[in-house]
């Protein structure tokens, strides 16, 4: 088989596993875990087979097209990293998915949640083997999307609909500025392909400022996945999740992709000066502040979540300082994270299942109950705090050694690191200390007995196994250095020097040991003061404001829709015709210097059409002023009949014709509809006086719609065109269309289909009457009930709002 | 150039915007009634002025005749109007039907008083 194939089958089977989950989830139920396990080993294999059948360390490129002329392609890239990252989630799938079949109740909606998390897997492994820029975009977003249905899981939970909106707003926000970066180093770099960006390098020198802005917004993009400052608030909310999501996409897999994208383009932008500031200032500020939030909190998934977040910060801000050559120990210390936080999220919630009891202030002495779950929690915290004999010995010694090299290199930079990381070690120990302690050691308060129930044996083996690894690792260090050596990936990172336990009395042991001692002591004054100080102040919780800043932007746009509409139709007239009258002003204001024709034109007036007019308007005038319905119709009458003797005087004889008969139906229409009227109605309609600032409103726009109006006919009649088009229909009307009548041949002839679609509209206004007649018989009790309300679908906004 | 249809047509555009303005439906309905004369008129004007011409019927290819275009376009404005009134009127009515009002403010004043 091909490498490709592997490398596809890793990505893919997981996708289609999960859509085959979802789609089965009748006959599956409970057994879909099984299944998502199946899919999570079969992807472990083919990443091993990828990994053994390309020379190591090296990288191999496979390419799909998908949209060959924007520079987007199905391109996947295998080399050190991306196969540790895909074995890390693969591997740590196949233990949580192990996991979540003995946590999850009977009755949880299983299929639901590892069709999700398949959904996940697949996309973080699309995530870290992607060569295409944009295609990594897609990735990376999917895991999002894929983390806030697993955050939302339990959706009846406020609290857990609130940890995914938050999670999702966050990490898509950012994502989209990680989109804008990528896009800005595709414009100078003229390519997508990160394998190419390797070998070419971005043009640093020419397009400096321009690079340095993509690199923030990609560092922004990084910050938001991995809950860096100010993006911290995100992941402690995210808790809400089942625990085996925690512990999957909380701590081993989706909020390392930050870190992931810092290794990743740490080649393209490291030689930028504001790279190591960027990433150092913040990431190791936001470790200090994450490590003394784990030690405010009370509850244990907060604590592991901040120092998940101390933990990311460290990472982010190595690959900062890193050295041009590469980093060195990177896969260290991102192995030795994953070990024990993976395992400590488990074992948290096995106690937390067992006792159904987060709050480790009411926790302690389970030892006794659950001793294998406390060797594995004493391990993990041991490798958490960086004991000897486990993988986070190993991990801080190189850490210590390397921040101090940093510290010569960067001058006042490495200085504040080195503060930094020695603040968090100190803080480290103690919460470590208070994870294990408090929740296995000391009395057992009397609350847990009565709700303890044993957690069975096969759900303490994924934290047993994690924390054996970060043990064996520990006291055998030659095991990973040989993996490590062999992931390397040239311009990211280095082979690791010898890994050895014992490095004799070094100057990092004296600082390292004098840590864990202050750490203890912290610790100990925590207890004597029964932890009373501690509380997260409210200053930091970002997630309060962002809250209210998101229920004040939507009390915003509904305040900007409601001021921009309007319940009540006849609002809405008022704005268009002042919106007419507006732009006929505007015409006229800009030809105001045409109209100087009204000084110099000879008036000269018809004095019988003149007459006709005048009575025509006072007919109108008096349809508006009369009180009365039929008088007002009667008025309307006489103008209309009088317009069609103006037609005549305009020797327009078929309008005349038309225009008596139209007037006559019309008057005959309007008075049966008078008729169907009571005079309850028209007497209701004397009393319904609109307000003095409407009629005011009214006047105003009808006066100067009438000026305009007769501004406008004089204008356009003052100088007409010498020669109409008319006049070609008068000369073409009997030798084209044999009619001596222009209008009539005009009208069936020249222009037939404006006539045939004339009638078009006659017909549908026809249909539409008749629509308007058939109606429904309404039930007596209808009928009682009185008037069915204002149109509009019994649908009203404002309701909505309150 | 023809002031007293200028002025007419001002005097119509006027009084149909005002009542079209109003509340009343049936004044609605009116003011629409006006509107569509007032259109036809201003579509009329821009024939010239018909003082010295006949109507647009070919007897003598010589004559002095006024522009059929216009009248044609106003035969078609006319029976569409005349379309639309008859929409309008039986709108009216179902609205009367189900709603027993014939005024929008009143039609509106249930949910107004709710909030």
């Amino acid at each position: 088989m091909e490498l490709s194939f592997y490398l596809y089958l890793a990505i893919l089977t997981p996708l289609i596993l999960s859509a085959v989950i979802a789609l089965a989830s009748p006959v599956l139920k409970e057994k879909s875990g099984w299944v998502a396990l199946l899919s999570a080993i079969i992807s472990v294999g083919s990443i091993l087979m990828v990994a053994f059948k390309m020379e190591l360390p090296g990288s191999v490129v496979v390419s799909t097209e998908w949209i060959p002329s924007l520079g987007i392609n199905f391109s996947f890239l295998a080399d050190g990293i991306s196969l540790f990252f895909g074995l890390i989630v693969s591997v740590i799938g196949v233990l949580v998915i192990f996991y979540a079949i003995h946590y999850l109740d009977r009755g949880t909606r299983h299929a639901r949640f590892y069709s999700s998390l398949l959904l996940f897997m697949a996309a973080m492994l699309g995530t870290v083997f992607s060569n295409n820029l944009i295609l990594l975009f897609c990735f990376w977003e999917l895991t999002g999307l894929a983390s806030f249905l697993l955050i939302g899981f339990e959706f009846q939970d406020s609290s857990s609909r609130i940890g995914a909106r938050q999670a999702l707003l966050v990490t898509s926000s950012t994502g989209l500025l990680l989109l804008v970066g990528f896009i800005m180093v595709a414009q100078v770099s003229g390519s997508m392909e990160i394998s190419e960006l390797l070998t070419s390098g971005l043009p640093l020198e020419e397009h400096k400022g321009w690079l340095t802005a993509a690199m923030c917004l990609v560092v922004l993009g990084a910050f938001g996945k991995s809950a860096q400052f100010p993006f911290h608030f995100w992941l402690p909310n995210a808790m809400a999740a089942p625990t085996p999501v925690s512990a999957y996409l909380h701590s081993a897999t989706m909020v390392k992709l930050g870190v992931f994208l810092c290794a990743r383009v740490f080649p393209f932008f490291m030689e930028l000066e504001l790279w190591p500031q960027l990433l150092a200032i913040v990431a190791f500020g936001t470790m200090v502040i994450a490590a003394i939030f784990a030690l405010l909190s009370h509850d244990l998934k907060a604590i592991l979540a901040y120092s998940t977040i101390s933990q990311l910060g460290f990472l982010i801000g190595y690959y900062g300082l890193g050295p041009v050559t590469g980093v060195e120990y990177d896969y260290l210390h991102i192995l030795n994270h994953v070990f024990f936080k993976g395992s400590l999220f488990m074992v948290v919630g096995i106690v937390a299942h067992a006792t159904g009891e987060r709050d480790i202030r009411k926790l302690g002495g389970l030892m006794k109950r659950m001793p294998l779950v406390g060797i594995t929690c004493l391990v993990a915290a041991a490798t958490m705090a960086g004991f000897p004999g486990t993988t986070g010995f190993l991990s801080k010694e190189m850490m210590l050694k390397e921040i101090f090299d940093a510290m010569g290199s960067h001058g006042l930079l490495g200085l504040y690191a080195t503060i930094c990381v020695i603040v968090m070690s100190v803080v480290k120990v103690a919460f470590s200390a208070r994870i294990f302690m408090n929740i296995f050691m000391g009395k057992e308060p009397d609350e847990i007995g009565h709700h303890y129930h044993a957690p069975s044996f096969a759900l303490q083996v994924p934290p047993l196994i994690l924390a054996a690894c970060a043990f064996i690792g520990g006291v055998l260090p030659i095991i990973m250095e040989k993996a490590f050596a062999l992931l390397t990936v040239p311009g990211i990172n280095i082979a690791p020097g010898h890994l050895v336990i014992w490095h004799g009395f070094t100057p990092e042991l004296v600082i390292s040991t004098s840590m864990v001692i202050v750490g203890l002591v912290l610790y100990w004054v925590g207890q004597k003061t029964n932890w009373r100080w501690a509380d997260i102040p409210k200053t930091f919780r970002f997630d309060f404001a962002f809250e209210y800043g998101l229920v004040a932007f939507s009390k915003a746009t509904k305040l900007i829709t409601s001021g921009l509409s309007s319940d009540r139709p006849m609002n809405y007239l008022p704005m268009i015709f002042a919106f007419l009258i507006g732009l006929f002003a505007f015409f006229f204001a800009q030809h105001f210097s045409s109209l100087d024709f009204l000084r110099v034109v000879e008036w000269k007036i018809d004095y019988l059409r003149a007459f006709v007019a005048a009575l025509i308007a006072l007919a109108v005038l008096g349809a508006l002023i009369l009180k009365r319905w039929t008088t007002q119709l009667i008025s309307l009458s006489i103008a209309g009949f009088l317009t069609c003797f103006y037609f005549v005087l305009y020797q327009a004889p078929d309008l005349a014709l038309t225009q008596i008969l139209v007037e006559a139906v019309t008057l005959i229409m309007i008075l049966l509809l008078l008729g169907r009227f009571p005079k309850s109605a028209e007497r209701g309609e004397v009393s319904k006086r609109c307000t003095r600032t409407r009629q005011t409103f009214n006047t105003v726009a009808a006066v100067s719609m009438g000026v305009l109006m007769t501004l406008f006919v004089l204008m356009i009649t003052v100088d007409p065109h010498p020669d109409p088009i008319g006049n070609k229909f008068l000369q073409q009307t009997v030798p084209l269309a044999e009619g001596s009548n222009a209008v009539n041949t005009v009208l069936v002839d020249f222009r037939g289909f404006d006539t045939m679609g004339e009638i078009a509209v006659l017909v549908i206004a026809m249909l539409g009457c008749l629509g308007l007649l058939l109606r429904y018989k309404r039930t007596e009790e209808e009928y009682k009930a009185g008037p069915m309300g204002p149109p509009g679908f019994g649908i009203d906004h404002r309701e909505e709002g309150e | 150039m023809q002031i007293e249809t200028a002025i007419l047509v001002g005097i119509l555009f006027g009084c149909a915007t005002y009542m079209i303005l109003q509340t009343s439906f049936v004044r609605i309905l009116f003011g629409f009634v006006i509107l569509s004369n007032a259109a036809n008129l201003l579509v009329l004007s821009m024939s010239g002025d018909p003082t010295g011409k006949s109507a647009p019927i070919v007897r003598d290819p010589n004559a002095l005749m006024v522009d059929p275009l216009p009248q044609a376009l106003i035969l078609t404005a006319i029976v569409i109007g005349f379309g639309m009134t008859a929409y309008l009127v039986l709108l009216l009515y179902r609205l009367f039907l189900d709603q027993k009002t014939t005024n929008a403010a009143e039609m509106y004043a249930e949910t107004e008083q709710e909030h």
